[in-house]
């Protein structure tokens, strides 16, 4: 099976990461596109140059790991770091750099952004790595599990010198309370890492978007259009099952930009006096029923679930919102007197 | 010449006003919420190491097969250990029938959860803060909200979970006799 060839993609204008090359073999003959709207351009192209086959991973899920590379249209959430961690070469046809809760698993090596089919070429046979790259690395992790077992060897030589009664209690204690400190100040520091990346950015956008609504005056048309939606229960149930319809809610979904773009503009009226403030409880699910659509392959790829399980079960959950959309709307606004 | 100066200046002042607005809510959102969250998250990431994951991964392995806890505990066991995306590979641990309905109930847990526990799904919090903000605006606090949003979401996912686990039932049966005839 010596036919496949093999491409390099690079990152696109406003992308990060790549160059990668991209081989697809006999055990690995796909190219999966998990993006919106059909096949993407880029995973077509890859197909066409590499011999591998371009697969629709929306429309007939299959397993992960007959994949060569992945293209996806990631906002940057869950997506893009969902491929990458399971080790597979990721095209993402947005920009952006790595982000989102995984963002840590996003390397240049397995990850390119704003990838168009332009940015893909066959790769030259310089490109290409041979298997000692493979070999290295594993030379790599036994010199650094030498390193660990000597110094696993030291403290136990240690250990043994200083085993009298009350120095063990001692170094006991000192071993647990820097266990804690240093989970405490690893946290600390993811912590730091997540509010930087994930929630000042979307902080800045909000802020942008009161600043225009408020200043401009867009503040009182807006309330002329949200008041009858989002400040009436059949306004409410209107806006749901809008963003409920089967085929629209996957495409609204990505990020959950919209939702939380409507959120702050019905908080915004909430805070005006225009919609009662007992309409924010049932407001939270009204703005948000298309919440998972566009995710529901991916993560149920990540309960390892079977490709025909998926196919059933994605429509399944799509249609499923029909009937639960006004329940949970209804539900919500019953429960949200007295707030 | 001065009516067109005047004209200028009134575009100028109003577009550094736009983003004098602008600003002064990023700082509010800064001065008033980060801290708070910061040190909320990182308490909740450092407990949730210090516990382990693994240790109630026995305890909730052991609850799938009750329906009513497969839709409801589980899905906040699991976002609120392993966040947004990997809570989904819980999953594994459930029934293959199950499985589409199970990603419905842990999805729909994934913002009811974050007015109290919001290291759970960081990335899209304003989904939460949106209204939020605006009910605080009111005078009013939030934390009533916070658990109301919680209750709700748990017996959403709980019908969620039930409604799909039933449709993808039927629909798998109907396929299985298109295959078979």
């Amino acid at each position: 099976m010596s036919e496949f060839k093999s491409v390099k993609a690079s990152h696109g204008g406003n992308g990060w990461g790549g160059p990668l090359i991209i081989t697809p073999t006999a055990e690995k003959p796909y190219v999966l596109s998990v993006t919106l709207g059909g096949i993407s351009p880029v995973a077509l192209r890859i197909a066409e140059l590499t011999g591998a086959e371009a697969h629709d991973q929306f429309k007939d899920p299959i397993e992960t790991d007959q994949a060569c590379a992945v293209v996806i249209d990631c906002a940057g959430v869950a997506r893009c770091g969902t491929y990458p961690k399971m080790g597979l070469k990721t095209l993402n046809i947005k920009p952006g750099s790595p982000s989102g809760p995984l963002a840590q698993f996003i390397t240049e090596d397995l990850f390119a952004s704003d990838v168009n089919p332009d940015c893909i070429v066959l790769a030259d046979a310089a490109d290409v790595p041979a298997e000692p790259v493979k070999a290295e690395k594993a030379h790599e992790e036994t010199t650094k599990e030498n390193v660990h077992a000597k110094i696993a060897e030291g403290r136990a030589e240690l250990a043994s010198k200083e085993s009298n009664g009350f120095m063990d209690v001692v170094s006991k204690i000192g071993t647990g309370v820097g266990r804690v400190i240093s989970i405490i100040y690893q946290a600390a520091r993811d912590t730091v890492n997540d509010v930087i990346r994930n929630i000042i950015p979307f902080m800045a956008f909000v802020s942008v978007l009161i600043g225009i609504i408020n200043y401009t005056g867009f503040a009182n048309v807006l309330a002329g259009v949200l008041t009858p939606l989002a400040g009436s229960l059949p306004g409410m149930l209107a806006i749901g099952m809008f963003c409920s319809i089967p085929f629209l809610s996957p495409l609204i979904c990505p990020g959950a930009i919209i939702a939380s773009v409507l959120s702050v503009l019905v908080g915004n009226q909430i805070a005006n006096g225009t919609i009662p403030a007992n309409f924010a409880l049932p407001g939270f699910f009204a703005v948000n029923c298309q919440v998972g659509s566009d995710f529901a392959p991916v993560g149920m790829t990540l309960m390892e679930a079977k490709p025909e399980t998926i196919e059933i079960g994605y429509p399944a959950f799509l249609f499923g919102k029909l009937i639960t959309t006004p329940i949970q709307i209804v539900l919500a606004y019953v429960l949200s007197f007295g707030l | 010449m001065g009516a067109v100066n005047d004209f200028l200046i009134f575009l100028a002042e109003g577009f550094t006003g736009l983003f004098n607005a602008a600003g002064d809510q990023f700082a509010s959102f800064i001065t008033g919420m980060i801290p708070m969250l910061i040190c909320l998250i990182l308490t909740i990431k450092a407990v949730i190491q210090l516990i382990g994951e693994e240790r109630v991964y026995g305890f909730m392995k052991k609850c799938t097969k009750y329906a009513v806890l497969r839709y409801t505990l589980i899905p906040f066991l699991c976002t609120f250990f392993l966040c947004n995306p990997m809570a989904y590979t819980f999953g594994v641990f459930v029934e293959e029938d199950y499985k589409p309905a199970f990603y419905d109930a842990v999805v729909s847990m994934m913002h009811p959860i974050v007015g109290l526990f919001p290291h759970a799904n960081s990335s899209e919090l304003f989904v939460w803060l949106g209204i939020s903000a605006g009910y605080e605006a009111l005078g009013k606090n939030s934390s009533e909200l916070a658990i109301r949003f919680l209750i709700v979401g748990l017996i959403v996912c709980l019908i969620k979970g039930i409604v799909t686990e039933k449709l993808y039932l039927i629909m798998k049966k109907r396929n299985e006799a298109k295959l078979a005839a």
